[in-house]
Formats: structure tokens, sequence, C-alpha cells
């Protein structure tokens, strides 16, 4: 038995939504301090009350001095997130081609690039930190983070890749084929253009995870730090608000990223999928103009004997 | 010399790893004609018309189009263009570019490969206004229109339809297989159409290609395919007949008689070579030519009457020009009639009546091949080895 209040709903509709509001407040309760935090006075500290309001310590990151280097670590977190998003999107793109077929030992390969993905990320970012060292390489950000970090991203890419082409219809390279186009015809006209918003779902994962990355990052990084390596640091030897208005500027990055890549996807389908509801005169013309009356199952029991 | 869009098939074999989905094929479509190939899901019709295609290349066995082999060769150098079943219009071209793809991959430009896309849009009358839609923007009838045309481009002599008209609902199907019979006469070159309704199959073809198990059970005309089937799978395939089986007991001035399991005699005509007495034979008598009398007794008896079954009525559908009675007969199969609907007027039936179907020996057709299903296990006999399965046109 459901017990029903006055206007109807059981109790479980209030039980369910009190635990959803709590789930909320605990996503995006940290997310509001920092957020409002970052707005402190010049006199404020880290913690509340609010003393006034201000854009402070948005202007103490780029004035570089006891708050970190945010700008150089800002630009080479962005400039790495886009070289794993190319590489990702490139061998991801080709891995999922490549696992259509059946080649030789097509699972152990499939399994070695998934293991990246269950091993701890600290002790993998010290693996490729040690065979660095070990080749005599220095390691950089542009280099071994950048390797660290694709073995992160390209499982992710992987897997996501199969799904897209999972559900991609063979018959198009078909069609392609019998229409005249040769083999990168058909990839660059036919199969790229349709897979493009799981391309981009890719690329989004891409960036976001190399973006904020930090356990596969940390020992590899080299000498100069990405985003989040200073954030990391900064929590250590800065003591003031700056910290917070750091936190609001990236999260706000990633945000207007995956706006991007979320709009760009939408467009795209919208653009495919219209349906004949918006288009009233999609009925119309041809055939379908005329009555549907004549002809309607003409002795369509042949065969039924 | 053989005409440019004459197609052969010669001793074509497929194999996909142990199955055998096209078995030995041999047939001959000549050049403007509009063919069939009709059989169930699995039968290898559609197998036969990708290898044509070149997107499967026959294990053995050699495929000619205007008497020049063209197994190996890639799809577009064939002379043959495929419209694919459910279109696979590309999603991310508008109407104009889907038509226009041939084009564009052959490097025509964009102004000319444009008013080219347009002006066979205009010759599958499909309207302009439709050029700059995307696919998921045409109803089932446009985007056939827009696949017809985006093959066509490639001004191939051979086109070939896969289930064209199977994402259509009823009344656009029999508009639109009017209007690829018409298409074909006005291009003049050969269709071949691959379907699994028969109604579709002979309402267009020329030549019709019954197919089973990979298989040409029977390839002629409609009218003999449906008047003068093959065989029993023929018969029972196509509808519009009764398929008699039974052991020969008699044969007496070209007539043969023979007896059911439940003791039931029936007469057909026979051909030489005519079957032996104590042969199991199947013939068939159409439908139509099927006579309905009612009993006024309760319960039917056989008799000693040749080609008459006793039944009670199992169904009755009302098909406008003619009445579908089906009559359960005991021991046997059911046998169906088509009165027509006058004549089923003047004397009623109703579910349950207990009736007697009389048919005239001329009617009776015999029928070779195997016996499908075959009652008793029964091996095929001279008269229906397998050469006289696959008559060639």
């Amino acid at each position: 038995m459901v017990t029903r209040s006055s206007n109807g709903r059981p109790w479980t509709f209030y039980a369910l939504a009190a635990f959803f509001t709590l789930f909320v407040l605990f996503l995006y309760g940290p997310m509001s301090a920092i957020f409002i935090l970052s707005f402190q006075g010049p006199n404020g500290g880290l913690t509340f009350p609010m003393n006034g309001v201000s854009l402070h310590w948005f202007g103490a990151l780029f004035a570089q001095q006891r708050s970190g280097d945010f700008v150089g670590s800002f630009s080479r977190s962005i400039t790495l997130a886009i070289l794993v998003l190319v590489m990702t999107v490139v061998i991801s793109i080709m891995a999922g081609l490549a696992f259509r077929y059946r080649f030789a030992c097509a699972t152990a390969v499939f399994y070695m690039a998934i293991a990246s993905l269950i091993m701890p990320g600290l002790l993998l970012g010290l693996g490729v930190g040690l065979m660095f060292q070990f080749a005599g390489i220095r390691p950089a950000w542009f280099s071994s983070a950048l390797g660290a970090q694709l073995t992160w991203t390209l499982p992710f890419g992987l897997l996501i890749m199969f799904a897209v082409f999972s559900r991609f219809n063979r018959v198009y390279e078909e069609a392609a084929r019998d229409l005249g186009a040769r083999q990168w015809q058909t990839l660059w006209h036919v199969v790229l253009p349709i897979l493009l918003p799981g391309i981009i779902g890719v690329a989004l994962f891409g960036f976001t995870l190399s973006y904020d990355e930090f356990p596969r990052t940390v020992i590899p990084i080299g000498s100069r730090n990405t985003l989040p390596l200073e954030i990391w640091a900064m929590t250590t030897d800065v003591t003031s608000p700056a910290l917070y208005a750091l936190g609001t500027l990236t999260t706000a990055v990633s945000f207007v990223v995956i706006a991007a890549a979320l709009t760009s996807i939408a467009l795209i389908q919208r653009r495919r999928a219209r349906r004949q509801r918006g288009h009233p005169d999609a009925r119309r013309g041809g055939a379908e103009a005329l009555p549907r009356t004549a002809g309607v199952r003409v002795g369509a029991d042949a065969g039924d004997a | 010399m053989a005409q440019a869009g004459e197609l052969e098939l010669r001793h074509v074999t497929k194999r996909f790893d142990q199955t055998l989905a096209v078995d030995d094929i041999s047939l001959t479509i000549p050049h403007g004609s509009y063919c069939c190939l009709l059989g169930p899901s699995g039968c290898g019709k559609t197998t036969i018309l990708r290898m044509i295609a070149g997107h499967e290349a026959p294990t053995s066995g050699d495929i000619r189009l205007g008497g020049e082999s063209v197994v190996g060769l890639p799809p577009a150098r064939r002379g043959t263009a495929m419209m694919f079943q459910n279109y696979a219009l590309f999603p991310h071209l508008n109407v104009l570019d889907n038509v226009a793809f041939n084009l564009k991959m052959r490097g025509v430009r964009r102004a000319e490969r444009h008013e080219r896309a347009r002006e066979m849009l205009a010759q599958v009358q499909l309207d302009l206004r439709f050029s700059e839609r995307m696919p998921a923007q045409l109803s089932g009838g446009q985007q056939q229109r827009v696949a017809l045309s985006r093959a066509l481009i490639t001004k191939p002599r051979v086109l070939l339809l896969d289930e064209p008209l199977s994402a259509l609902d009823e009344f656009l199907r029999l508009q639109m297989r009017g209007e690829l019979r018409r298409m074909q006469r006005e291009l003049g070159i050969t269709f071949v159409h691959v379907t699994h309704t028969q109604l579709e199959a002979i309402a267009v073809a020329d030549l019709v290609v019954v197919m089973d198990q990979g298989r040409i059970e029977q390839a002629a005309s409609a009218h003999e395919i449906y008047t003068l089937p093959a065989s029993a799978y023929v018969a029972r395939f196509m509808g519009g007949q009764n398929v008699l089986t039974g052991t020969v007991v008699t044969i007496d001035g070209g007539v043969a008689t023979l007896v059911d399991g439940s003791g039931a005699r029936f007469a057909t005509p026979v051909k030489s070579p005519a079957p032996a007495v104590g042969q199991e034979i199947a013939c068939c008598v159409r439908r139509d030519r099927v006579d309905i009398e009612k009993l006024r007794g309760p319960s039917p008896s056989p008799g000693e009457a040749t080609n008459v079954a006793a039944g009670t009525v199992h169904a009755i559908e009302y098909q406008g020009s003619y009445v579908k009675v089906t009559i359960d007969v005991l021991e046997s199969e059911q046998v169906v009639a088509h009165l027509a609907d006058h004549a089923f007027l003047a004397t009623p039936l109703d579910i349950g009546d207990a009736v007697l179907a009389r048919w005239a020996t001329e009617d009776v057709y015999l029928l070779t091949g195997d016996l499908t299903p075959p009652p008793t296990g029964v091996r095929p006999g001279p008269l229906q080895g397998r050469e006289s399965r696959s008559r060639n046109l």
C-alpha cells in the first residue's frame, strides 16, 4: 500500500525529492562555496564570512607574484589539452576503423589498451618518468607528461569510438563505393561526416581528461607545471582567495569547452534529423498527395496457401 | 554479340564459411528487361544482387554484363548501380548533394553537378522544392525518388534494386512499383529487382525468378509462373493454386489418377514422359477454378468421385471482386476457392457449413520438382531432376 497525501503524490515522491536535493547540494555546494569566496574583498580570508565583494583576487592571478604562475600553467594546460585532443581523436578513429576487422590478436590489443585504465595513475606516471630517465630524456609537459596523459585518454577514446562505430551502418560505405568513391573519398566524404558527433565527443573527452589530469601527470611533468599541478602547489603555499579565483576561472573554461562541444553535436543532429512535424509540406508532393483510398490490400493473401 | 545490358550468371556459387547461400545458379537476363528475383528471406536473392553489384565476390562461377566478365571489377566500373534497401541516403548531405555524389567523386564542378542533379530529380518527378532538404525530412516515397536519381545519375546499364518498396506503406508501394516499371520502360535499361512479395514481382516483371535455398525453382514470365508453376514449391509460394499430392494408381489416355492419404481420388492430365504407377506426384488446380457445393447433410463423405474434396468451411474472406473460401478437408491440406462475388451471393455460405469442392480434370496441372513438404520422404523421380528446374529464358 502506498500512502497518498492530499494532492495525490505518494510519500516516496517526497522521500526521493529530498534525496535528490541532498545530492544536488552535495554536488554543487562545494563548487558554489569556492565560486562565492573567489569574489572575496581585498582584506578577506580563505573562509566565510565574506569581507566585502571584489574582483581583486582575479586580478592577483594575472599579477604573477606570490600567487603562483597562473598564466604560464594555464597556457601550458590548454596547449597540452589540445595536443592530447588531436592525438586522441586521430588515433581513436584509426583504431576504431581497424577494430572493425578481426585482425590477429585484436582481443589482446584491446585488453592491453584497457589495462592502462585500471592501473593506478600515479604508478603509471612514475613508470613513464622512469622510462624517460632511463632513456636519458629530460621529462617535460610536452613529452613525458603528454605520453602519460595519452595512456588515460586513448582507452577512453577507443571505447567511445567502439560505441560510435557499432551504430554506424556500413551500407553507407557500400553506397559510396557503388557511386564511385575511392577508399579515402569514402572516409572523408561519408564515414567521418556521419561519425562527426561521436568524434566531437571523443575530442571533448580528450580535452577535459587532459585539462584536469593530476595523478599521471604529477611525476613526469618536469620543471614546469600544468594548471592542476599549479593549483595543488598553491594549496600548500598560497593562503589567499586567489586560489578560489583560479578555481572559478578554470571551471568556467571547462564549462565553455563542454558547452561548445555539446552545442555543436546538437546542431549537427538537428540539421540531420529534423522531423517532418516541423515541415507541413514534407508529406505533400509526389505520391503522397493522392488520396489514400485506392488499392489498399488488393489480394494481399497471395502465397498464404 | 550480347547487348550492353544483358546480364548472364554462369554457374555462380557463393559460400559464407560453411553456409551455401547461392548454389550453382545459371541465368540470363535479357537486355532492357525487368527481372524480379523472388523468394523468402534467406533464399540467396540479395546475395545474387550484391554479387552482380560487386559488393560480394562469387565463390565460383562467372558474372557477365554485355558479354564481358565483371568479376573482380569494383562496383563503380561495372556499369551497374544499386538502390539499397532503406535507400542508404547519406544523412549528412541534402537531396541535391546526395544525387550529385557520384559526380562530385568524379571531380565535376559544383555548378555543373548540381545542374545535372536537378535534371535527374525532375526525371523522377521529385519537386525541386525538396532539393535543399535533408533525407530525414523526406517521406518514404520522396526518399525513394532521391535514391533512384542518385543511382541513375551514374548512367548504369543495369539498375539493381534491393527490396525497393519494403520501406513504404501499402498504398505507396502499389504506386511506386508502377513508377519503377514506367522508369524502366522509359530508360530502356535492365532492372533487377529483389523482393519477397509475390504480387510485386508478377505486377512489374518481364522475367520472374522464383528462388528457394540458393537455387532457382523457376525462371519464366509472370503469367507462366502463376498459371504453370514448375514445382509444388512454386505453386505454394506464389499462391493462387491448390496443391494436390498422392500416389498414382492408374494412367489411362493421358490422364493419371492418384489417391491421397485420406483415400480421395484426383485426376490430372499428364504429358510424356508420364509418371509411373505407384509414384508419388503433385499437381495443382487454380483457386478460381474450384466450385463449391453446399451439402444438406451434416457429415460430408468423400465418396468415389474424382476431383472432389469434402470438408467444412473454415474461413470466408470478402475480397471485392471475389470471395475467398477456405475449406478444411479431413486428413489433407486445406482447399481454397475463389468464388466470383455474384456466384457467392447467389448461394451464400457460412463458416462450419459442410461443402463439396469440385474441379474439372482439364484444370489440373501436373507439377514436377520436389514434393514440398514431402509427405513420405520420397526422393525426386526421373521427371523431377534438377535440370528441369532452372529453365533459362
